[in-house]
């Protein structure tokens, strides 16, 4: 409880800035859903014969994982808030309009009957009898979504679109820490259930006020959200950096910008902790971000579709650096020292145990291991697929987990082995052993700065300035560093700077 | 006045609800309409307001096409009181009341002055009932609200489905006599349709008794009683209770005998030994001529159920007494008469007499 507190103590600025960017996203996309489903609910009511097709379409939405359809959604528009409002809009939909239906086309016959009857037109019998009787009906649909949309917007982080998806993400990626995960998760639970309590509200007044109120309390909302999209630019800085999860990566963005920025006169903006490779990527294409820093396996095996032709560090990146320019028409400035490449790595107890030196080792006891792989490693070539194939391993049981919590399964005896990243911090803390790869089975994972061409043409300074880091930061320092980030939680900010003073690759007066 | 005119509907499936119907329902006039079910009778009525259109035909209301009409001014006129009640649950009963004449665009100070006077005619206590939800009332009280729910705008037409056919006998009995005496005041043209023989007889002026989507007697009720035109009619009607609850109209003897017209008393062409009811040239009822005396004499209600004609008869000693509707002369009545009636109403089985 007191590790809580402090934790929240630390991430106060973070944390309030999160909900805020949570309520914003998720009330927004809520009531954009409301303005979309709730009148086609209606107007579905009136012709029936369409109703259910339209209805299994919003349905069909819904079954798509959310995280697929934000990584969809990259290509169209970008990162940040506007295809997360837009994949959460599609998500809220279905309980809304499926309601909506309900409601009209379950009110009492006879009261439709008296109310035609009476004379009154169709919209004047919507607004005065059908649309009043199905409020409960309705509001429960936005409830049940608003509750939907308060939870999915937690991903919205993983696109850049903030929220509190930020800290429990950084909790994930910090080895499951606990607190930080519960500081993003218990706000978004609470904001479900304030959200709820202010619906309830809203229910009953506009139970007794009409139609009329229900519209001029929707249009205030959207007038409180929308504002501060109104009154911000999205995009102010010159160079946008994007970063993939973690601690490494925030650590050399916020380099690149320190660099950028004593040299020239541009401004940098930071987009940390994008959740999976390919959604940095989709982003870097589509233009939201100019520079992010990628490892030269993942360039080849990922974006060219390839395998390394060598095991050879330089080699690997010439071919990545040829590939990204032909295929993709990016520049991919020359690598830092450090390799960060797969590792398996299990406790230092199973490996004496079995006396386990290399992979080929894991053969005698893989009927009885489990693996903990992330889902990434378990797809790829060089990883579970190059395992089975050139060391012929065939583990009993394989678990895809996500990166932030294998290490715990590993230190909990639920795993034996995970997969791992060189330059891990948790390597330090947890005092795994590395297997070796006799093989070769792992290509070189070392981190460069890609980015576009023609970003390259614009600002060619950049590519001067951001080589000063080529053939700099060895494993040792980069896992200190990442291990700074995680265990003793300074600010990658800091982290960064630290490291450029110490090798005079930048001054400060 | 509405006017039917070679109605008929067949539905797209080649169900021919209605068959050629044409008839007239006259100002003031309360027509109900009655049938065994599937015969069209809803139907028929749910035309007038354009709920249900016509296949081919054309309903008049006095003497214009209903379809030339608007259809939402057409139906503020048109009260329409349902079997489901259906009064608007999320409103008051005050705002029940109001729907018409808000649409109709009346002052907001009218509308609460005709609710105060409409709950008064119902003998419903404005100040007690105003503002409740109509699920507060029971059901009886809630078909009242429906009633003046469809009298609300002062409209000439009512059209009522099966209105009391949800409630229990006692509020059924009471709100048909509610509608008997309100329909005294208010003089309305009132479609009513009903499955129950004994309200149709009671309520209607006239009665329309359908089957498989055609007319097949239209008459005032005593004359579908004394003159059944074919045997279908007679079975219809066949299932009536005991002689005693039957009223007095159908029991009346409709012939003139015993009447005597207003010139024929002016002129003394009359004899003072006998004992006259006399009309006047619109056959309403004037006076009881006795020996050779004009008096107000006692009268027996059209309606009124032959057990309490008899009580009234056996305190008087009158012989003859005649029977009105809202003082307009139906027929004359005497012992002679009702005991003929019963005697036509009794059942010998096995040379038993039954009841």
């Amino acid at each position: 409880m007191n590790d809580f507190i402090t934790v929240f103590q630390n991430r106060q600025d973070m944390f309030w800035e999160t909900i805020w960017e949570h309520l914003q996203i998720s009330l927004l996309s809520l009531i954009i859903a409301i303005v979309i489903a709730v009148p086609l609910g209606l107007a579905l009511t009136r012709y029936p014969k369409i109703a259910e097709p339209i209805i299994g379409i919003s349905a069909v939405m819904q079954t798509i994982p959310s995280l697929a359809v934000l990584a969809f959604l990259i290509p169209f528009f970008g990162i940040g808030t506007l295809p997360a409002i837009i994949a959460l809009t599609a998500y809220g939909l279905l309980p809304i309009l499926r309601n909506s239906y309900t409601g009209i086309k379950e009110v009492d016959p006879a009261l439709k009957e008296a109310a035609t009857g009476m004379g009154m037109n169709s919209f004047k019998r919507l607004t005065k009898v059908e649309l009043p009787i199905a409020m409960p009906v309705i509001m429960a649909g936005i409830r049940t979504s608003m509750v939907l949309i308060v939870g999915t917007t937690t991903l919205a982080a993983l696109i850049g679109a903030g929220g509190l998806g930020e800290l429990i993400l950084l909790g994930l990626d910090r080895g499951a820490d606990v607190n930080l995960i519960l500081l993003g998760a218990i706000p978004a639970a609470l904001l479900a259930i304030i959200l709820d309590f202010i619906l309830r509200g809203f229910e009953r007044i506009s139970r007794r006020a009409g139609f009329k109120a229900f519209l001029s309390m929707l249009l205030i909302a959207v007038l409180i959200v929308v504002s501060p999209f109104i009154f911000s630019n999205s995009r102010q800085a010159d160079l946008v950096i994007g970063g993939k999860l973690g601690a490494e990566p925030a650590i050399l963005i916020n380099m690149y910008k320190l660099l950028i920025e004593q040299d020239t006169d541009l401004t940098v903006e930071l987009e940390a902790g994008f959740g999976k490779t390919s959604l940095v990527f989709d982003a870097l294409k589509e233009g939201s971000i100019d520079i992010f820093p990628e490892f030269t396996g993942t360039a080849i095996v990922t974006h060219l579709g390839d395998q390394a032709n060598s095991n050879e560090a330089n080699q690997v990146y010439e071919q990545a650096k040829k590939g990204m320019n032909e295929q993709y028409d990016m520049a991919y400035l020359e690598p830092m020292k450090f390799n960060n490449t797969y590792a398996v790595a299990t406790t230092k107890q199973l490996a004496e145990q079995y006396s386990l030196k290399n992979i080929s080792d894991l053969k005698q006891i893989e009927d009885n291991i489990t693996a903990g792989f992330t889902l990434e490693f378990k797809d790829r070539y060089d990883g579970y697929v190059g395992m089975q194939d050139k060391y012929n391993l065939n583990i009993n049981d394989v678990r895809t987990m996500d990166p932030g919590l294998r290490q715990d399964a590993l230190t909990t005896g639920d795993v034996d082995i995970i997969d791992a990243y060189a330059t891990d911090s948790y390597m330090i803390e947890l005092d795994l052993v590395t297997l070796e790869d006799p093989k070769n089975l792992f290509p070189p994972y070392q981190g460069a700065p890609l980015m576009k061409n023609e970003t390259l043409d614009k600002h060619p300074e950049l590519e001067t300035i951001l080589n000063k880091l080529a053939g700099k930061i060895t494993d040792e320092q980069m896992r200190k560093m990442n291990y700074q980030v995680d265990y003793e939680d300074k600010s990658p900010e800091e982290v960064a700077e630290q490291f450029l003073e110490e090798h005079d690759l930048i001054v400060t007066e | 006045m509405i006017e039917f005119k070679h109605i008929k509907k067949i539905y797209p499936d080649g169900t021919e609800a209605i068959k050629d119907i044409s008839f007239r329902v006259e100002k003031g006039e309360i027509m109900t309409l009655i049938g065994p079910s599937g015969c069209g009778k809803t139907t028929t009525m749910k035309m007038v307001n354009r709920l249900i259109e016509p296949t081919s035909g054309e309903i008049y209301i006095n003497d214009k096409a209903i379809d030339s009409y608007n259809i939402h001014e057409l139906r503020w006129n048109i009260g329409y009181v349902l079997q489901q009640i259906a009064l608007f649950p999320h409103l008051t009963i005050d705002e029940n009341i109001a729907v018409v004449p808000e649409m109709k665009k009346w002052k907001r100070k009218a509308i609460k002055q005709r609710n105060r006077e409409l709950l008064d005619m119902v003998g419903l206590d404005p100040a007690t009932f105003q503002n409740k939800m109509p699920r507060e009332l029971s059901g009886g009280q809630q078909q009242r609200i429906g009633v003046i729910r469809a009298l609300a705008a002062d409209p000439d037409i009512i059209l009522m489905d099966e209105p009391f056919s949800a409630l229990d006998p006692i509020s059924r009995e009471q709100l048909q006599k509610d509608i008997r005496s309100l329909q005294k005041e208010i003089k309305k043209t009132i479609l009513f349709v009903t499955h129950d023989i004994d309200e149709a007889m009671a309520l209607g002026d006239r009665v329309c008794l359908m089957k498989d989507g055609k007319v097949v007697q239209l008459d005032r009720p005593q004359d579908i009683i004394l003159h059944p035109q074919s045997p279908f009619v007679k079975d219809f009607i066949g299932e009536r209770k005991s002689p005693w609850q039957t009223a007095v109209d159908i029991i009346a003897d409709p012939s003139q005998k015993h009447v005597l017209s207003q010139s024929s008393y002016n002129n003394c062409n009359y004899s003072k030994l006998q004992t006259y009811i006399v009309r006047d040239e619109n056959n309403m009822y004037v006076g009881l001529l006795q020996s050779g005396i004009l008096t107000d004499g006692i009268r027996l209600e059209n309606d009124l159920p032959l057990i309490k004609a008899v009580e009234i008869i056996e305190s008087s000693n009158q012989t003859i007494y005649p029977v009105v509707k809202a003082n307009k002369l139906v027929g004359v009545i005497s012992y002679r008469d009702i005991v003929a009636y019963l005697k036509s109403k009794a059942v010998v089985a096995n040379g038993v007499v039954q009841s």
